[in-house]
C-alpha cells in the first residue's frame, strides 16, 4: 500500500462528534442567539381558558405605549393545519384550548411587546369543554369544530363531520371472529394518560422577515425547514423557491419541532410591519402548553391466545387526545394503527385508531410517534393476558415475537432485512436482567424488588417520496465540504455521515468538515429531521454522493495518470494505480482542477451529489390498512427494576434496560447515547410527566415548576446492549434507533409495578398517588 | 425578562437600606427587599411580582455570614442555602434546606428569602421553629433580636421597612438528635407533599411541617398528643392529626388524602427514627 498510511476505518467507532467543541464550550448558537440590527419583537397573547367565545378585543392601551409596532388579532387569517385546515394561527372569535395564541404585539423590544400584551383587554364567554377523548365521544359532547366538513383537508384524511373525531384509521387483517373461536383465553384492559410536553432545553423560537423581493426567510428552530416552504405555498399560495429557511442548532426536539406553528405567526408579524424582521421566540409556558405537545390516549385492549400461548387475535381501540387541532395528530394516529400491536405474529387483527378533537393543547410528534403510547396499552394487556395464562410475560412474548416470513398489522410480509432479530433481543434481556431469579424479590418487611419487561418496535410512516440530498464540495486542501439538510437536534447524525464518508473514501475524517447550518435556498433537502431516519436517509445520500466524487476524482486522475479508470483507486488522500500504488497523484492536486507545470489546467473544483428517496413505500388502503408503511422495523426488548415500599408506594428506579437490534452500530458511544437519552425521556413519561388538568381543562402545571422532566441525579443505571441483523438497504446495516429507547420504558414500569403489588396499573404517570389509589387507598378516609 | 423597569440600590449598612426604604416609599413607590432575588426574578416575569424599587441587601457587612457567638450559631440572613448546606454548622438546617428547589437555585436562595418568600412552603423555617430561634430584625433602631414564635403566625409578620439580619439558634439544640423527612409527588425533585422537621429534647419530640398546608406550622397541641406515651405510635400520630391548624392542601402536588396518608407516614418514620425503634433514611 501507499508508504506512511494508517489503517483507516470509522464504522463502529466513538469518532468524537463535530459539533462537540462548540456546544462544551457554549459557544454553538441557535435560533435565538441570532439578532440582527432592526428586529422588532413579538409577544403573544394567549387564551386563559380552554373553550369560550371571544366577546370583545380592545387594543386601544396596547396601541398609546411607544415602540408598539403591530397589534395581530381580531381578524379572520387563512385557517393552516397540516392534514386539516382548521386552526386559525392567532384565534378567531372563539379558543379551543388553554394556551391558544389570541394576539400578537410587535414591538421594537421584548418588554414593550410584553407591557402591550399586558395592556389588551379580552373579554370571553366560556364554553362547556371536552376534558378527555371519551368525554368528546358522548353524544351531547359539545362539538369543538363546527364547520369540519367545510375544512379543506389532505387526501387520506377521515374526519366525521357533526361529531368530534377529527379522523378514524382502520387496521383489518385476518378475521377477528375466527380469532376469537380459536382462542381459549382472552385478556382486556384499558389504559389511559394525559397529554404531556417535549421539554426540550431550547424553547420554539423563529425569525422571520419578507424581503422586497418577496423572499419570506425564516430563521426557525424546526426540525422540517423544507417542509416550512411546502408549507407555505399549501397556507398562503407562496412558491417555494420564494421561501429560505435557515436552521442552526436546535437544542432538543423530540417531535416538538416538526410542527409549524411560530414560523406562520412570525410571518404574519412581519407581514404586519412592512417585512421587517420579526422574533417570537416561546416563553417556556408558552412552550409546555401553546405550542404542540405530547398526544394522549385512552386505549381498549383485547388479546386472544390459545391455552400454550399463542396469540389469536388482537382487537384495539385507540382515542387520541389530539387537542383542539389536528394538526400532526392525525398521522399520529395513523402511525398508531401502523404498528397497533406490540412485535409479534397476530393473524386476526382490528383496530380502530381514532383522533379526538379535545379541549387540550393540540398535539404534535413526540419522539416514537404514537409508539410509546400503543405499546403501553399493548404491553400492559400482554402481561394481563400473561397472568390469565400462568405464563412468564417472556415467555409469552418469546413465543409470539415476530420473525421473517410473518406479517405486520398492516400485511407486510417480513424478512431478516426488513424486521430485526426479536428472539435475540429477549433471550439477551433474560440473561441481563437476570430474569430467571423471579420477578419479585422480598428486601425486608416493607421493600421488594421487582422486575418488568417488554418488547416493542417502530417503523417511521413517511412521506412515500421522502428523499434526502447531500452535496460534497472540495478544498484545495483535498478536504471535503459535507452538506445535508439533516437537522442537527442533538443526534450527532452529520458526525455519523462524516463517519460513512470517511469510510467510504478511506481518508481522515479531519478533513471532513460539516456544515451544521441548514440553509434550504443550498442545502439539498432532507423531508424532515424525525422518525430516526437521518443515518439511513442521508447515509444513504452521502455514499451516492462519495460514489459521484470517487468517479469524477478517477475520470479526471486518469487522464493525467495516463491509467484506465478501473484501474484505479481512491483513498488515503490520493488516486492511486491498484497494480503500482507509487504511481498516483494526490487528492489536493486534483480537487480544484489540475495543473500541468506549464499552467494549462484540466477541470474545477469537484462538486459531487447524491439523493436517496424512500423506496416502494405505498398508501395505506381506507378500509383494511392495507399498505408498505415504513422501510424496517427496528426490535427490542426492554425491562426496569425497581424498589418498592409496600407501605407508601414510592419506588425508586434501580436499573433500565434496553437490547435493542441496531443493524449495525456505526458511532457506539452515540448510539449508547441516543439510547439513554430515550430511556430517561420514556421513564419520565412513565413515571412522572403529564398535564393536570382541571374540570374546564386549564393546564395547572404549565411550568417546570410543576411540570418536572426527569433530572439529573434522578437516572436509574442504564444497562444496553446491542443486536446487529442487518438492514440491507441501509448504509453499513444500519437500522433507526434514535427514538426507541423510549418505547417501552412506560410499558415496563408499568408491567413492574402491577407485577409487584398484583393490580393491574392502567394510567400514566404512574406516581406513588396513582398507584396507592389503584392499590384501594383512600376509600375508607379517616381525618 | 421582567415586563418592567424598577430602581435599585445596594446599600452597604442596615441604616443606609432603612434609609433607602423610606425614601422610595415616600415617593409612593411600591418597594421591596431582596437578597438572591430568585422571586423576583421567576415571579416577575410571569405578573405575580410588582415592584418599583428594589433594596438588594447582599452587600450589607456581616448579612451574609455564619458564626458561633456565645451560646448560639448565628446565621446571616443572607446566607444562601449552598452555603448552610456546606458549612453544616446546624445538621437538621443544611439536611433541610438541601432539599429545596434545585443547586443552582440554592445557589442564590437565601435563608431569610426563602422564610420570607412569597412561596408558601418556606421549608427553612421547620428548623428554626423547633429550635424557638431569635430572630434578629434590622430596623429603625438597628438589629434587635425577637423570638421566632413572638412574631410567627403562618409567616413571618415584620413591620414595613424591617427586615430579617441574623438568625440566632441556642448552641444546645444544634447537637439533638434530629430528623428531617421531605416526601413529593415523584422522586426527589419539586416541591414536598409534606416536609417534616423534628427534634427530641430531653425526652421530648417537637415537630414542624410543610406543604401540609399552605403555610408552614408546629402545633403545641399536636405535639402534646406526639409525646404521649401512653397512646400506641400509631394513636398518637392519628390524634394529633385532629389538631391539624387548618385544612389540608389539595393541588397537583397531591389530594389532601393522599398527603394525609403520606404525612401520617411520615410522622411515624420521623418518631420511630427519633425514638431509635427502627432506622428510616
Amino acid at each position: 500500500m501507499i508508504k506512511g498510511v494508517i489503517k483507516l476505518g470509522y464504522i463502529g467507532k466513538s469518532v468524537i462528534r463535530k459539533d462537540a467543541f462548540e456546544k462544551v464550550t457554549g459557544e454553538a448558537k441557535y435560533t435565538n442567539d441570532y439578532q440582527e440590527m432592526g428586529t422588532l419583537h413579538a409577544k403573544m397573547m394567549i387564551s386563559p381558558l380552554a373553550h369560550a367565545n371571544i366577546v370583545s378585543m380592545d387594543f386601544s392601551e396596547a396601541w398609546k405605549i411607544p415602540g408598539v409596532k403591530a397589534i395581530l388579532g381580531n381578524e379572520p387569517y387563512p385557517l393552516v393545519g397540516e392534514e386539516i385546515k382548521d386552526r386559525s394561527p392567532i384565534a378567531y372569535k372563539r379558543v379551543r384550548y388553554h394556551g391558544e395564541p389570541v394576539a400578537v404585539v410587535v414591538a421594537e423590544t421584548p418588554m414593550i411587546a410584553k407591557r402591550g400584551v399586558d395592556a389588551i383587554k379580552v373579554s370571553y364567554e366560556p364554553l362547556p369543554v371536552v376534558n378527555s377523548p371519551r368525554d368528546g365521544l358522548q353524544k351531547d359532547a359539545p362539538l369543538i369544530h363546527e364547520n369540519l366538513e367545510s375544512y379543506e383537508k389532505q387526501e387520506g384524511v377521515y374526519p366525521n363531520p357533526n361529531t368530534n373525531i377529527a379522523n378514524l384509521n382502520k387496521i383489518r387483517k385476518g378475521n377477528i371472529e375466527k380469532g376469537f373461536m380459536e382462542s381459549d383465553v382472552v385478556a382486556e384492559f384499558s389504559v389511559s394518560f394525559h397529554p404531556s410536553d417535549h421539554a426540550a432545553m431550547e424553547t420554539r423560537g423563529t425569525i422571520a422577515e419578507i424581503r422586497p423581493d418577496g423572499t419570506i426567510i425564516f430563521t426557525a428552530s424546526t426540525q422540517a425547514p423544507f417542509a416550512i416552504k411546502k408549507i407555505m405555498k399549501w397556507y398562503f399560495g407562496i412558491e417555494p423557491g420564494k421561501v429560505i429557511v435557515n436552521t442552526p442548532f436546535v437544542g432538543g426536539a423530540y417531535g416538538g419541532k416538526a410542527s409549524v406553528q411560530l414560523e406562520i405567526i412570525a410571518y404574519l408579524a412581519s407581514k404586519a410591519v412592512g417585512g421587517k424582521p420579526v422574533k417570537l421566540v416561546n416563553t417556556r409556558e408558552e412552550d409546555i402548553i401553546t405550542s404542540s405537545v405530547h398526544i394522549g390516549l385512552d386505549a381498549t385492549v383485547k388479546l386472544g391466545a390459545t391455552k400454550d400461548g399463542m396469540l389469536k387475535f388482537a382487537e384495539i381501540q385507540f382515542l387520541f387526545d389530539g387537542g383542539a387541532y389536528s394538526d400532526k395528530a392525525v398521522d399520529i394516529s395513523r402511525a398508531g394503527a401502523v404498528d397497533c400491536t406490540g412485535p409479534y405474529q397476530i393473524d386476526n387483527i382490528w383496530c380502530n385508531s381514532f383522533c379526538i378533537y379535545t379541549n387540550h393543547p393540540y398535539a404534535g410528534a413526540y419522539r416514537g410517534y404514537s409508539h410509546s403510547e400503543v405499546l403501553f396499552a399493548f404491553e400492559r394487556t400482554m402481561d394481563v393476558l400473561a397472568e390469565k395464562l400462568s405464563m412468564d410475560p417472556l415467555e409469552l412474548r418469546y413465543k409470539n415475537a415476530i420473525r421473517p416470513g410473518n406479517t405486520t398489522p398492516t400485511q407486510v410480509l417480513l424478512n431478516s432485512s426488513k424486521v430485526g432479530n426479536l428472539h435475540q433481543c429477549i433471550k439477551r434481556l433474560k440473561v441481563l436482567m437476570n430474569w430467571d431469579e423471579g420477578q419479585i424479590i422480598a428486601m425486608d418487611d416493607r421493600k421488594i424488588r421487582a422486575k418488568g419487561a417488554c418488547c416493542v418496535w417502530k417503523t417511521s410512516t413517511f412521506d412515500t417520496d421522502a428523499s434526502s440530498g447531500v452535496i460534497l464540495t472540495f478544498n484545495s486542501d483535498g478536504s471535503i465540504n459535507l452538506m445535508s439538510g439533516v437537522v442537527e437536534i442533538g443526534t450527532g447524525t452529520k458526525t455519523v455521515l462524516a463517519q460513512i464518508l470517511a469510510e467510504r473514501m478511506k481518508m481522515d475524517i479531519n478533513n471532513i468538515h460539516v456544515k451544521m447550518l441548514v440553509d434550504t435556498q443550498t442545502t439539498p433537502e432532507h423531508w424532515k429531521t424525525v422518525g430516526s431516519r437521518g443515518t439511513f436517509m442521508a447515509g444513504r445520500a452521502v455514499l451516492k454522493a462519495a460514489d459521484d466524487a470517487i468517479r469524477q476524482l478517477k475520470d479526471r486522475a486518469a487522464c493525467i495518470l495516463r491509467v484506465p479508470v478501473k484501474d484505479l483507486e481512491v483513498g488515503y488522500g490520493k488516486v492511486y494505480f491498484v497494480d503500482s500504488p507509487q504511481i498516483n497523484v494526490d487528492i489536493k492536486d486534483l480537487a480544484y482542477g489540475y495543473k500541468f507545470p506549464n499552467g494549462h489546467t484540466i477541470g474545477g473544483q469537484i462538486i459531487a451529489s447524491g439523493t436517496y428517496t424512500l423506496t416502494r413505500l405505498t398508501y395505506l388502503d381506507p378500509e383494511t390498512g392495507k399498505g408498505n408503511p415504513g422501510p424496517e422495523w427496528t426490535v427490542a426488548a426492554q425491562g426496569i427494576e425497581v424498589e418498592l415500599d409496600t407501605r407508601d408506594y414510592t419506588y425508586k428506579i434501580l436499573k433500565a434496560y434496553s437490547v435493542i437490534d441496531i443493524g449495525k452500530v456505526v458511532n457506539e458511544k452515540a448510539a449508547l447515547g441516543q439510547v439513554m437519552g430515550a430511556m430517561s425521556m420514556g421513564i419520565a413519561f412513565g413515571g412522572r410527566e403529564e398535564f393536570v388538568f382541571d374540570e374546564f381543562g386549564r393546564v395547572l402545571n404549565p411550568q417546570l415548576r410543576t411540570y418536572r422532566p426527569l433530572r439529573y441525579g434522578e437516572h436509574p443505571e442504564y444497562i444496553i446492549d446491542f443486536v446487529e441483523t442487518p438492514h440491507l438497504a441501509a448504509p453499513y446495516g444500519a437500522r433507526g434507533v434514535g427514538e426507541h429507547g423510549l418505547l417501552g420504558m412506560p410499558a415496563a414500569l408499568g408491567n413492574c409495578l402491577s407485577a409487584a403489588l398484583g393490580v393491574q396499573l392502567n394510567h400514566l404517570p404512574l406516581i406513588p398517588e396513582q398507584i396507592w389509589r389503584m392499590s384501594g387507598g383512600g376509600k375508607n378516609a379517616a381525618v | 425578562m421582567l415586563p418592567f423597569n424598577f430602581e435599585y440600590y445596594k446599600p452597604q449598612t442596615i441604616q443606609d437600606a432603612f434609609r433607602q426604604f423610606y425614601s422610595f416609599r415616600k415617593e409612593n413607590k411600591k418597594t421591596i427587599y431582596i437578597s438572591g432575588g430568585t422571586e423576583l426574578i421567576t415571579l416577575g416575569r410571569l405578573n405575580q411580582v410588582y415592584t418599583d424599587a428594589v433594596i438588594d441587601l447582599k452587600r450589607i457587612q456581616e448579612y451574609s455570614s455564619t458564626f458561633f457567638h456565645k451560646d448560639y450559631l448565628v446565621i446571616g440572613g443572607g446566607a444562601t442555602l449552598t452555603t448552610i448546606e456546606e458549612v453544616n454548622a446546624f445538621p437538621l438546617l443544611s439536611k433541610t434546606v438541601k432539599e429545596i428547589a434545585d443547586r443552582t437555585a440554592r445557589n442564590k436562595i437565601t435563608i431569610a428569602g426563602n422564610i420570607c418568600g412569597q412561596i408558601f412552603y418556606r421549608e427553612a423555617i421547620l428548623p428554626l421553629l423547633i429550635t424557638e430561634c431569635l430572630l434578629g430584625i434590622a430596623g429603625a433602631e438597628g438589629i434587635f433580636h425577637l423570638p421566632l414564635q413572638d412574631i410567627f403566625n403562618k409567616e413571618i409578620q415584620l413591620r414595613e421597612g424591617e427586615f430579617i439580619f441574623s438568625i440566632l439558634i441556642e448552641n444546645k439544640y444544634i447537637k439533638l438528635p434530629y430528623v428531617s423527612i421531605k416526601r413529593r409527588k415523584q422522586w426527589d425533585i419539586g416541591y414536598p407533599l409534606v416536609t417534616v422537621a423534628a427534634i427530641k429534647n430531653n425526652d421530648e419530640i417537637r415537630m414542624a411541617f410543610s406543604g401540609v398546608s399552605p403555610f408552614p406550622f408546629r402545633s403545641e397541641e399536636m405535639e402534646k398528643v406526639l409525646n404521649d406515651r401512653a397512646l400506641s405510635l400509631e394513636d398518637r400520630v392519628e390524634k394529633s392529626l385532629l389538631s391539624l391548624p387548618g385544612p389540608v392542601l389539595n393541588d397537583v402536588e397531591g389530594s389532601s388524602g393522599y398527603r394525609l396518608f403520606v404525612l401520617k407516614n411520615t410522622m411515624m418514620d420521623a418518631i420511630e427514627e427519633l425514638e431509635g425503634e427502627r432506622n428510616v433514611k
